[in-house]
């Protein structure tokens, strides 16, 4: 069964990320590294993303004729998706493992960042360029 | 450069499971067929679509490690509904394809005129983050 971890998080939390110190983004970045290295040898990784922040967003709207409208002013309390990994696991239970340990990496001071991650099912079978 | 297009929907708008069969199979053919475009294109790199918000699970790291499940959300929280993965030449092209997504049809085949946030992809973290 696939599902996706979504990790979001608000144009103020993203700005906070700047301030950590390079080491606590280095022990951050091995713990997700470590994880991704986990994922593949069980074989339960489809694939991961880190999306470009929320200031290079843009909300796109059709108009009457099929013509993009492009809008880039957002709440401030709007949640933007940071980043996901598609997982192939069991069942839900261990989608929610793997979510916890996303959710346990190191932020500044070492400390576990404990943000929320949501967990998803696909609705059906997705194309693919393959 | 890749771009993700994202279909959010609120938790309390998310009215699908009432269309007729007839608009709601309408709506699938348009994406269907726009997906075999992209494809033909050389320009989808992954299509997927989630289950409802009511599947979906917050997931917290417990203090052990343990995944804490919580699947309570505010009304108005936004829920990805599904995504476009589209590999394309000019961030005006990633406009156009979500352009034509935000047109799909709905009840009685009137464009949805759903709003669609398009991002860039990170090829992955910074150099000087690894």
């Amino acid at each position: 069964m696939k599902y996706i971890l979504l990790m979001s998080g608000t144009t103020a939390g993203v700005e906070g990320y700047h301030a950590w110190s390079k080491q606590d983004i280095d022990a951050h970045m091995a713990v997700l590294h470590r994880i991704n290295k986990d994922l593949t040898a069980s074989g339960e990784f489809v694939a991961t993303q880190g999306l470009a922040e929320p200031k290079e967003a843009k909300v796109v709207r059709g108009e009457k004729n099929g013509v993009p409208v492009t809008d880039g002013v957002f709440p401030e309390s709007k949640e933007f998706l940071l980043g996901y990994w598609i997982v192939d696991v069991a069942n839900a239970e261990r989608a929610y493992a793997i979510a916890g340990r996303i959710s346990a990496a190191a932020g500044p001071g070492g400390k576990p960042t404990n943000m929320p991650i949501e967990v998803r099912q696909f609705a059906m079978h997705g194309a693919k360029s393959e | 450069m890749k771009y993700i297009l994202m279909m959010n929907t609120m938790k309390a708008g998310h009215g699908v499971p009432g269309w007729p069969k007839k608009d709601l199979q309408a709506h699938i053919a348009f994406m269907r067929g726009l997906n075999k475009e992209l494809h033909q294109r050389g320009e989808l790199v992954s299509a997927e679509g989630l289950s409802f918000p009511d599947q979906a699970k917050l997931v917290k790291a417990g203090k052990d490690g343990t995944p804490v499940t919580d699947g309570v959300f505010a009304e108005s929280k936004e829920f990805l509904a599904g995504f476009w993965i589209v590999d394309v030449d000019s961030p005006e092209r990633a406009y156009e394809v979500a352009a034509k997504v935000s047109a799909a049809p709905g009840p009685g085949g009137a464009p949805l005129n759903m709003p669609i946030e398009v991002r860039p992809i990170m090829s992955g973290p910074p150099p000087e983050m690894l």
